[in-house]
């Protein structure tokens, strides 16, 4: 392991940089959410005194370093208070999906050997209060919303403005005790669990040291262009890595604002009403961005349609010589300016992205065509890579534009390709291993490198492109060997397919499952009088399997003929971030949705055998 | 298979600017009783009004066995053969009992039909017949639920439409009542569909139900399934489990399945 302390700002921690910047941004704002409709704004002395309160408390129920406190939450406030609390005072923090249901989440306390839970509400701490028996080693359960626990009284349960008061008192006895606590702080101490859905098995824990974050955080803004002036959307659970980089830690090194989205339901509302300067996304929203203006302006009136078809022809000109690095000119930057003026500043305002300099997507494979779409309106979206064992190490340049590359390396980070093709990688922010799981450690990491799973190349320049899953790679009876999600990005940029999975492993032809896009399905659905009911019926009914079979067509055409999907259905269920098919960024989980429609998908083979 | 009785294809009914029903497609086949749920405000009185004329949808078919009636009068619509039992009853407060029965049998022209119609519906509900010469004001709220469905049964009609019989009554008014309907759709072989907020009552008599939600159907399918899905259960019967600390505040995420 490198040696070498990443610093950021002459501090080689989270708590160590938290104190300093803290103390200098005093009264600007730090972040926004909002409280019953209306945006409020939190103050960095405001952040620094709740995160303050919750070291103390937590050091007065004799929280000692290296244990583990868990964030069982939506994103809020609290929430990263409670991150950079836990951290002060020298503990792991672990965070929890909301809604992962009793039984998942017994699973990483326990694993964790978790001594303090933080929930978000009622909700989350019925889950807790299911599985308590079970769970001996949690010491104190703190509730960020008491609503409705009002007359609830329970020896280890107490709500977190308790724990804020509890810490104000014993901050007072004990005054310096957090800074030293700081001090003695290195960069490898650990600072952070994060459990990653295991396709197979229980999920495993990565521990994430300090260098882990101070190397993410060193890599603004060179690599990550964030800023202080910039302004972030909180959307993505804070439990997933990348939003945890961008909205937890970023920030904190470099002093942008952010704001919490009031719910899943309301991102696209409360993108209208930030209007970010810097926005992450995973290409689920890219999509749903994408299928909401196609669908817009396939009903606009004669006259907003034909103004968008020829703003689009200047835009993609314009994003064709921008891709082949052909200079633009006057005239091509006169009818862009005119094609923005009118059609694609509207295009973006509706979106909310019309103040967004910084665009990325990441944690997810996304379609050159998507890219394309939206460098055409003006928005260029920067590819990122990374894992959560890794950390983001790599993002496409900005001004350059190879689209289906994730870019190069960042400094700090190394990319080989194995013989085998996969891509192997090292970071001086790499993670530390698994929690109990040494023999998955010890295959993970080799001689310092980590196996990332994924398959890919390396261009001359140096530029990443990933081609799947090593193992997701699908060997067709035939003996042929498919990238699948290769397709199924195509299939993705269809604004009536929201997911889907192609099937083939040691089968004679390819299969695909699919999960219609509720929204503008039905939505076709009404303006071609397609009659239905509910979602079950929508799916059945014979024009939306004909809708679907024509999108599949269109993208068959693009492959060559053993790579075509022969037949397919569709996943008649809708299915919620609850259910365990999906993720908690929504993308179906392959192995999981195989077995599980496995009569679905014999049906497509039936009589083939 | 013959055209059902009633279908519904993609409505859309707006006031005014606000959809109040975004797309919503059912249909009622010969002999059933379909019962719609939903909360205040779904938009179950507007589809029945929609339905019969009442209001004019702004996209999507009627079809009464097959005939597109949608945008039409409600009189035509009524003597096609639907009678709807408007919400909150209404009936001709100052006409007697009997007058109300014979409005209802404005559009027939067999006086001796309507007269044996009339003694069947004074038999389902006798109480009406002791009442027959009193102003329909003078009625209890039950009573005049039973004059609004005989005034209803009155036009011999192939579908009968209620919305909302149950409603400011008694739990036993409300068994009478619904006993009543299921005889009539047994006995008369009325087409029955039913809008309801007690769901409870309108899935045990219904043969099929639809649940909507802010202007669209959400989930159909046979009663005594719904009866027994998680959701119908938690948001319509008022069945939940009590949750670990016995008195559960949250609700959990509709799925509809």
């Amino acid at each position: 392991m490198s040696a070498v302390p990443v610093t950021v700002n002459g501090c080689d921690t989270l708590p160590k940089i938290f104190l300093k910047v803290s103390a200098e941004r005093g009264e600007a704002i730090a972040m926004r959410e909002k409280d019953f409709g209306i945006w409020q704004s939190y103050s960095w002395a405001h952040y620094r005194k709740r995160a303050m309160d919750v070291a103390h408390g937590l050091l007065s129920y004799g929280l000692q370093r290296g244990d583990v406190a868990s964030i069982q939450s939506e994103d809020c406030r609290e929430w990263l208070w409670a991150d950079v609390g836990v951290m002060l005072a020298g503990g792991v923090v672990n965070g929890i999906y909301p809604t992962y249901q009793s039984r998942q989440v017994e699973h990483t306390l326990t694993d964790s050997n978790c001594r303090f839970l933080f929930v978000e509400d009622e909700e989350q701490l019925d889950k807790y209060l299911d599985i308590e028996d079970s769970l001996p080693g949690i010491e104190r359960v703190f509730v960020f919303d008491w609503t409705g626990l009002r007359g609830f009284e329970h020896g280890k349960v107490e709500s977190v403005a308790d724990l804020y008061e509890r810490g104000e008192d014993f901050g007072k006895e004990h005054p310096e005790l957090v800074e030293q606590i700081v001090e003695q702080g290195m960069g490898d101490d650990l600072a952070a669990l994060v459990y990653t859905s295991g396709t197979t098995g229980l999920p495993k824990g990565s521990l994430l040291s300090q260098r882990y974050i101070m190397y993410q955080m060193s890599m603004a803004p060179d690599y990550l262009r964030q800023g202080a002036d910039d302004e972030l959307l909180t959307y993505l659970p804070l439990c997933h890595i990348a939003e945890r980089v961008f909205s937890g830690w970023l920030p904190i090194a470099h002093g942008a604002t952010i704001n919490f989205a009031e719910s899943p339901e309301t991102v696209m509302q409360n993108l209208r009403e930030v209007s970010p300067t810097y926005m992450f996304a995973v290409p689920r929203v890219w999509e749903k961005f994408y299928s909401r203006i196609t669908t817009a302006m396939s009903e606009a009136t004669w006259i907003g349609r034909k103004a968008y078809e020829m703003a689009m022809r200047t835009g993609m000109q314009r994003a064709e010589k921008l891709i082949a690095g052909v200079p633009l000119t006057a005239i091509d930057k006169f009818r862009y300016a005119l094609a923005d003026r009118v059609v694609f500043r509207n295009i973006k305002k509706v979106l909310g992205l019309d103040r967004a300099r910084n665009a990325c997507s990441g944690a997810a494979p996304i379609s050159p065509s998507l890219l394309k779409w939206f460098l055409a309106i003006g928005i260029a979206i920067d590819e990122l890579w990374g894992q959560t064992e890794l950390g983001i190490v790599t993002s496409t340049r900005k001004g350059v534009f190879r689209f289906g590359t994730v870019g190069p390396a960042f400094a700090g980070a190394e990319i080989r390709i194995s013989d085998e093709g996969e891509i192997i990688a090292r970071s001086d922010g790499q993670f530390s291993g698994y929690l109990n799981q040494p023999e998955k450690t010890a295959e993970t990491i080799v001689d310092g490198w980590i196996r990332t799973g994924d398959v890919g190349e390396l261009d001359e320049e140096g530029n990443l492109s990933i081609t799947d899953r090593l193992n997701d790679i699908i060997i067709t009876a035939g003996g042929k060997n498919i990238t699948p999600s290769v397709m199924e990005n195509e299939l993705k940029f269809s604004p009536y397919i929201s997911d889907a999975v192609i099937i083939g492993d040691k089968r004679k032809f390819l299969t695909c499952l699919v999960m219609i896009d509720q929204e503008n399905v039905e939505h076709h659905a009404q303006t071609h009088s397609v009659p239905f009911t509910d979602y079950r019926s929508l799916c059945a009914r014979p024009e939306i399997v004909q809708l679907v079979d024509a999108e599949l067509k269109q993208v068959n055409e693009g492959f060559s003929s053993v790579e075509q999907i022969k037949k397919f259905r569709l996943i008649d269920v809708l299915l919620t971030a609850e259910d365990e098919e999906l993720t908690p960024t929504m993308k179906l989980k392959r192995s999981f949705v195989s077995e599980k429609y496995s009569d679905l998908i014999d049906s497509m083979y039936a009589g083939e055998a | 298979m013959n055209a059902p009785l009633l279908e519904l294809r993609n409505i859309e009914t707006y006031y005014g600017p606000i959809m109040a029903i975004r797309g919503v497609s059912m249909t009622v086949n010969e002999g059933e009783i379909v019962a719609v749920l939903g909360a205040n405000g779904a938009g179950k009185t507007t589809l029945l009004k929609t339905a019969t004329g009442a209001l004019d949808s702004n996209k999507g078919q009627v079809l009464l066995n097959g005939e597109e009636i949608q945008c039409r009068d409600p009189d035509w619509v009524a003597r096609k053969g639907i009678a709807h039992v408007p919400e909150g009853r209404e009936v001709f407060p100052f006409l007697t009992v009997a007058e109300n029965l014979a409005m209802g049998a404005y559009n027939r022209d067999d006086k001796d039909g309507a007269a044996v119609d009339t003694e069947t519906v004074y038999g389902y509900f006798p109480a009406l017949r002791e009442m027959r010469h009193k102003m329909a004001a003078y009625l209890s709220g039950g009573q005049q639920q039973m004059l609004a469905i005989g005034r209803g049964f009155m036009s011999r009609p192939r579908l009968l439409m209620l919305d909302e019989p149950s409603l400011g009554l008694s739990p036993v008014l409300v068994q009478e009542i619904f006993n009543i309907i299921i005889r009539l759709n047994r006995e008369q072989g009325l087409t029955i569909l039913l809008v309801e907020q007690n769901a409870n009552v309108a899935l045990k008599v219904s043969n099929r139900g639809y649940v909507m939600e802010v202007g669209g159907m959400v989930m159909d399918g046979p009663s005594d399934r719904l009866i027994e899905s998680e959701d119908v259960k938690e948001f319509y019967l008022g069945k939940k489990e009590e949750g670990v600390r016995g008195r559960r505040r949250w609700k959990k995420r509709k799925t509809w399945r």
